[in-house]
């Protein structure tokens, strides 16, 4: 292997082997394809992935040519061996504010050993404290499958969307201190972990098994995420302390990037083919029953209507009224979320929208005016 | 006993102004929480004249602008929150009484319910993003607690 002519130039004094008698490769040292000087400007708070994506480099391609862990924008030898990604096209796993979720998510993690006031844990009234173990069981169960869906599909995602791929490993890390959180307040306060029932797994095998990765993500960001997104939002009147407040509040930031992600992916996937959008409302179609029946599990329900209600005295009068006004804000959330990914699920869904008394003409209305 | 907090400016550029210089002077607070990146508007109804309306954005772990806009203007913000003046006071009061805001006082919590105060917000993603910055908004205006107990203090001195 000769050294290339313009490398001796600059470089005369190169040997052409190491120590060892190998063959040494120079060509490095010209820059050759790879767009050279750059020189991306800092932002104010650093130097974000928005940043240095100047030039080629910020050209992530619609239709990758290799189909290797090369990095993008690299002169990528002819004879790199395909990696076996499966989801090759952009649209399979975009998402417009993908880079902006993964500065966003780097920049506000939190831990759960060291950002919880876990030393201000107070007794609470027996029915209160199963109620809340009960609620943590559940929820320290079902935020691992959004650590668990990413890792099944990220190793068959092409490496020139490592944004996407990036911003998908901060939510394994958010959704396992999530997981984390939770059980360690099952633990925390004198109770344990409680009841674990076949519907919550039905939901979450639903999830893991869709078909393609679109599907999955409608299943997991848009519907699963949002739904939790919104329980999470109820924490301000779940939690009986300013302990779990803390916590239902930064697992809700963590939560609500991931469903920007989702909505912002399903968008992109549906603006570019519009077919698409028949194998999410598919996917839909199945989770949301899937959903409800988890809404209706025994040990759900009641645990939070218990919290609602602030003890077992009033969850009549008090408990289910209110969840089921919560319950009505998920929905709604959920449908608002799903016009702007460009699957409208109006005239399609199953949730019991007349059994919560949710008008579909005010959201039609609604919906019409954005 | 102590003299109450009063309320009464916070329907003034002054006031978010404060609230402002209060979160630039006090980045270990808000390096904790990470940066936000958020385009909001705040709008009290008042009884006796026109809303009053003040548009913040905040970038990195700072509040870097703030504008007191029109009618409608808040719509051009990513999301804003909307309610009666007297609500407004009451969640300050709560705030400067107590340090922080308590239980149904937080934002979370009155947007949650939203018969006091209302998030709204043109698109969903929006929305979405009043709860991606929660915990900053939420202590960007607990900070109110030192200003105002601080206006009191020198009313009083």
């Amino acid at each position: 292997m000769a050294i290339a002519e313009e490398v001796l130039t600059e470089y005369p004094n190169l040997p052409e082997t190491s120590p060892m008698g190998q063959e040494l490769d120079w060509a490095w040292l010209a820059g050759h394809r790879s767009e050279w000087g750059v020189h991306p400007k800092p932002s104010p708070r650093g130097l974000t992935m928005m940043d240095i994506a100047v030039g080629s480099y910020g050209d992530v391609p619609q239709h990758p040519r290799h189909r290797a862990m090369a990095a993008r924008g690299a002169d990528i030898a002819e004879d790199t061996p395909d990696m076996g990604y499966i989801l090759n096209d952009k649209t399979d796993v975009w998402a417009s504010n993908v880079s902006e979720l993964y500065e966003e998510a780097v920049a506000r993690q939190w831990s759960a050993t060291r950002d919880i006031p876990w030393g201000e844990l107070e007794e609470l009234p027996s029915d209160i404290e199963h109620a809340m173990c009960q609620l943590c069981t559940t929820l320290s169960e079902i935020e691992m499958i959004a650590s668990d869906l990413p890792a099944k599909w990220m190793w068959r995602m092409n490496h020139e969307f490592l944004e996407a791929k990036m911003f998908l490993c901060t939510q394994i890390m958010d959704e396992a201190r999530h997981s984390e959180v939770f059980r360690k307040r099952a633990l925390a306060n004198g109770g344990g972990l409680l009841k674990s029932r076949a519907n919550t797994e039905t939901l979450l095998r639903t999830i893991i098994e869709a078909k393609t990765y679109t599907q999955a993500t409608a299943l997991l960001h848009l519907l699963g995420e949002g739904f939790i997104l919104d329980l999470f939002r109820q924490g301000e009147a779940i939690a009986p302390t300013e302990v779990e407040k803390r916590i239902f509040r930064l697992t809700m930031q963590d939560e609500a990037r991931h469903v920007a992600y989702g909505t912002m992916h399903i968008r992109y996937a549906v603006d570019a083919d519009p077919d698409v959008a028949e194998e999410i409302h598919e996917a839909l179609d199945h989770g949301e029953g899937a959903m409800v029946a988890l809404g209706r599990a025994p040990d759900m329900s009641s645990a939070l209507a218990m919290l609602l209600a602030g003890g077992a005295d009033k969850v009549e009068e008090i408990g289910f009224p209110l969840q089921q006004q919560l319950a009505r804000n998920q929905m709604t959330s959920y449908l608002a979320r799903c016009e702007r990914a460009g699957v409208s699920r109006l005239e399609r869904t199953k949730l019991p929208l007349d059994e919560l008394g949710i008008d579909i003409d005010k959201l039609r209305q609604r919906t019409a005016r954005r | 006993m102590s003299p109450t907090p009063s309320t009464a400016n916070i329907d003034t550029i002054g006031f978010f102004d404060d609230l402002a210089t209060a979160m630039n002077n006090d980045p270990a607070r808000y390096e904790l929480l990470g940066d936000i990146d958020l385009e909001l508007a705040v709008v009290m109804h008042r009884d006796d004249r026109d809303a009053f309306r003040v548009r913040l954005g905040f970038h990195g772990i700072q509040c870097q602008t703030v504008v007191e806009i029109d009618e409608g203007e808040e719509a051009a913000a990513e999301c804003w929150l909307e309610g009666d003046l007297e609500d407004w006071k009451a969640m300050f009061a709560d705030i400067a009484t107590n340090g922080r805001a308590q239980g149904p006082w937080t934002l979370n919590a009155l947007t949650l319910m939203g018969d006091r105060i209302r998030l709204e917000a043109t698109d969903p993603m929006g929305w979405d993003k009043f709860h991606r910055f929660n915990q900053t908004l939420q202590d960007f205006v607990d900070a109110s607690a030192n200003i105002l107990n601080r206006e009191v203090s020198n009313a009083s001195s």
